[in-house]
């Protein structure tokens, strides 16, 4: 091992490193990957998604009185802002942790569970998901992280899923039957995969197997989430062949348990983390390795990212990865070592460089490709960013040595050449954090 | 030194420039013969009052449901086909209409019946009898077509998404960087070439849209992101499908005053639209909907809630204009939808798709790909 596989454990896994920590990863750069494995933590300062929905309805209630009455002063929610406060939280603590593997694999779990902060209901919800099921799961078993997913009011309400009623149970109306979004999301996009081998009936089968699944309407435990028996299709369900008795809530949890250790789960969820990392187009060999740990392991996910860590194919040299919006203003705020904006300031950031938080507006999540990102407008919008930034960093070093820390010995005769001929300083950062060895990754 | 006289000049140094992206660009250009022809999408988010809009003033029903909004501006109508009144706030679509360049289509919508913004907005924009997030309308045609897609807009809206050749663009909150940066980051990607054509593409655009969003305009306000859009669209190798979406419809309360700043700045953008597109406006068919149309009945903060039934205006110099479309359904209580709604007497993306498939020439086979579960009615003559 060598200075390079530093550059790159720092890079392709990380979100950069901080000064001094590539010294300390030439030595052994896939442990020091490897110890970054710890979960994320957040604070609890902010409310969860059961209080959330505590003060939505709240002020729905307000709301309603208000109406009727137009005496009171108009209601204001009291949660509104934590979607923007939370949302820069997640950010802010991607940049100052030293470690930053655990924070990008959060982030690729949370566009994998994708939810859209559209409306006052979801709003404030969508950017608890990632906080309270995916995080406290993130190194464990993927079957844990799906379970507390889809059981979340987060994704319940995102995809329909508190809405769906068993069309047999008495609730069922004309206007209120089986809602089949959120098991079409979990075959198509959280478990096996377009291609997974899965038809419409194992979708309606599993939609009915977890109605039910719903958000409580008073305080509670459990973030907010409530089985309704009453609205729970009663009976035996099929899904991919195997026969589930009717255990209530514990239907479709019996089925989400077998559909996390699927050899097609195995494949979509590895693929998509070695296309995430490493290319957008990984090595069969590498998808292999991932894929064969997750049936091993019975979907270890920290044994899964450790299988991508260490093998060969990951460390190629030339870089494989246009960075994301995010992972560009992440790095580049970790690099420059400039204080933290304010919430709204991030949030508005992201937004003007194609990436809000919780904006992809689609349960696919953001794409997670090159092509998805390298837009002009996506270009120009970079530079005009850098260009504001580094105008308010005071730098000490010279633009070169700035460079040599984060690139390393990666950094091109040529890039060097541009940077270090700068009219400034400021300018000199601002080429360097443009250049194609700090857009790619 | 004036930006574009600069961009010409960095263009020029460009001796790596990828001589096989401009070979690609005219060969997508010749494939098509609807690349000239423009069709530009306005989504109004938020249900935009179609009974405030185009007022059905014959209806004697009217006046029992709503009569503090409509009396507003009963006395100031301009005078439409049939007894329907255009919102005296509309001035130019209403020459438009005169022209023969402007059409509404009243009473319609998209098969979604339920009265959520989102929802609705993202039916509309898939335009299918399910959401799908991952592909739109306008995408799927631009797919069938291969013509360009251009979304005004931070990321692609729903009707663009698809497997087409779409991007987005938007004017820069940040403030712009010095032209020196510019010339050295060319240098800096001297052997980077798709950079290098990023680079040269997002200058192009940003010379060519600087007078719009420039100085005190660059707050985004719809008119200048309708010059802007007119901007790009004219010359040669501009998108062939734009988008562009206004906010504000949402008028549960003081709707007489909020719907008439609305409707003035939408036709204030308007006008800078057609201006800016200068010739390129006889080639061009523009569709302006919304989500769902407003509750008939007033409510409580003289205002409209979420309703169902509502309207399409279909512009451009293309059109065949000039007549107010859609059958009538009537505003007696029992003829309304759920007992509160205008009843929707046709499906929206019909009216899009006959407009579309005669703009552009398509074939019944293309239109099966961009609406697949609708029937078009070919008597149904909207382009001239």
């Amino acid at each position: 091992m060598n200075e390079h596989h530093a550059v790159i454990a720092a890079n392709r896994f990380g979100l950069g490193a901080k000064p001094g920590q590539l010294a300390t990863a030439k030595d052994n750069p896939q442990q020091w990957l490897l110890d970054q494995l710890t979960t994320p933590r957040f604070s609890s300062s902010y409310p969860d998604s059961g209080e959330i929905l505590q003060a939505f309805y709240q002020y729905r209630s307000d709301k309603k009185r208000f109406k009727e009455q137009k005496m009171m002063e108009k209601p204001e929610s009291a949660i509104n802002h934590v979607f923007v406060t939370m949302s820069a939280d997640t950010v802010g603590r991607s940049i100052n942790d030293d470690h930053s593997l655990n924070w990008r694999l959060l982030d690729f779990f949370s566009n994998h569970f994708s939810v859209s902060g559209q409306g006052r209901m979801m709003k404030p919800l969508a950017p608890t998901l990632e906080r309270e099921a995916i995080a406290p799961n993130l190194l464990g078993a993927f079957e844990n992280m799906l379970l507390a997913v889809e059981q979340h009011p987060s994704m319940l309400v995102y995809l329909d899923n508190n809405k769906s009623v068993g069309p047999s149970t008495r609730v069922a109306r004309k206007s209120r039957g089986l809602n089949e979004n959120l098991a079409r999301e979990i075959l198509e996009l959280h478990t096996l995969g377009v291609d997974g081998g899965y038809n419409l009936e194992d979708i309606q089968e599993l939609a009915k197997a977890i109605t039910g699944w719903s958000i409580s309407r008073s305080a509670s435990e459990n973030h907010g989430f409530e089985f309704r028996q009453v609205a729970h299709e009663p009976g035996p369900r099929v899904v991919l062949g195997k026969v589930y008795r009717n255990t209530g809530q514990a239907q479709g949890e019996a089925i989400l348990k077998d559909l996390a250790v699927h050899p097609s789960t195995a494949r979509h969820v590895s693929f998509k983390l070695a296309r995430h990392f490493v290319s957008d187009t990984p090595s069969d060999d590498l998808v292999k390795a991932m894929t064969d740990t997750w049936r091993k392991t019975r979907g270890n996910i920290k044994a899964v990212v450790a299988a991508m860590v260490e093998h060969p194919d990951s460390w190629q040299m030339e870089p494989a990865k246009l960075k994301t919006p995010r992972e560009f203003y992440i790095s580049t705020l970790r690099a420059t070592g400039l204080a933290l904006p304010r919430a709204r300031s991030v949030v508005s950031t992201l937004t003007s460089l194609g990436q809000a938080p919780f904006g992809a507006g689609s349960p696919a999540g953001y794409g997670d490709v090159a092509s998805s990102w390298n837009g002009a407008d996506a270009l120009l919008k970079r530079v005009d960013w850098i260009n504001m930034i580094t105008r308010q960093v005071e730098m000490t070093q010279p633009p070169l040595q700035f460079a040599r820390t984060h690139s390393g010995s990666l950094l091109s005769e040529h890039t060097a050449k541009v940077v270090s001929r700068a009219e400034s300083r400021q300018q000199g950062m601002a080429l360097y954090l443009m250049s194609p060895e700090f857009l790619r990754r | 030194m004036k930006r574009r006289e600069l961009i010409k000049m960095l263009g020029m140094g460009l001796s790596v420039a990828p001589v096989s992206l401009k070979a690609q660009y005219a060969l997508s250009r010749e494939k098509t013969s609807s690349a000239d022809q423009k069709v530009i999408w306005i989504l109004l988010r938020g249900g935009m009052d179609s009974l405030q809009t185009i007022v059905p003033a014959f209806d004697a029903d009217l006046m029992n449901h709503r009569r503090p909004l409509t009396e507003a501006i009963l006395d100031d109508l301009h005078p439409l086909d049939r007894g329907f009144g255009l919102h005296p706030a509309l001035n130019n679509l209403y020459s438009w209409y005169k022209n023969k360049e402007m059409l509404p289509v009243v009473a319609v919508a998209s098969p979604y019946r339920s009265r959520s913004h989102f929802d609705g907005q993202d039916f509309l924009e898939s335009g299918l009898t399910q959401i799908n997030y991952d592909s739109g309308w306008l995408g799927r045609a631009l797919e069938v077509t291969s013509c360009q897609g251009l979304a005004v807009a931070h990321s692609l809206p729903v009707s663009l998404r698809g497997r087409g050749n779409v991007s987005s663009w938007f004017p820069s909150r940040f403030s712009v960087a010095e032209e020196d940066l510019y010339s050295r980051l060319f240098k800096l990607y001297e052997n980077e070439e798709m950079l290098t054509e990023r680079l040269q593409k997002g200058l192009e655009t940003r010379a060519m849209t600087e007078e719009a969003v420039d100085g005190n305009n660059r707050k985004a306000h719809f008119t200048a992101l309708a010059k802007a859009a007119g901007m790009l669209l004219r010359g040669e190798d501009t998108p062939s499908a734009l988008t562009l979406e206004m906010g504000g419809w949402d008028t549960h309360s003081n709707e007489v005053f909020r719907l008439d700043r609305q409707l003035s700045q939408l036709d204030e953008g308007m006008a800078a639209l057609k201006k800016e597109l200068g010739s390129a406006w006889k080639n061009t068919l523009v569709v302006i909907a919304t989500e769902f149309g407003r509750t008939v009945k007033v409510n409580g903060t003289m205002g409209t809630d979420h309703g169902t039934g509502a309207a399409l205006f279909l512009a451009g110099g293309a059109l065949k204009g000039g007549r107010v479309l859609g059958d009538w359904p009537g505003l007696k209580q029992s003829e309304l939808y759920e007992g509160r709604d205008l009843m929707p007497t046709s499906d929206i993306r019909s009216w899009i798709g006959s407009a579309l498939q005669q703009h552009w020439k398509m074939s019944d086979q293309a239109m099966a790909s961009v609406f697949p579960d609708l029937t078009l009615n070919p008597a149904n003559k909207l382009i001239s």
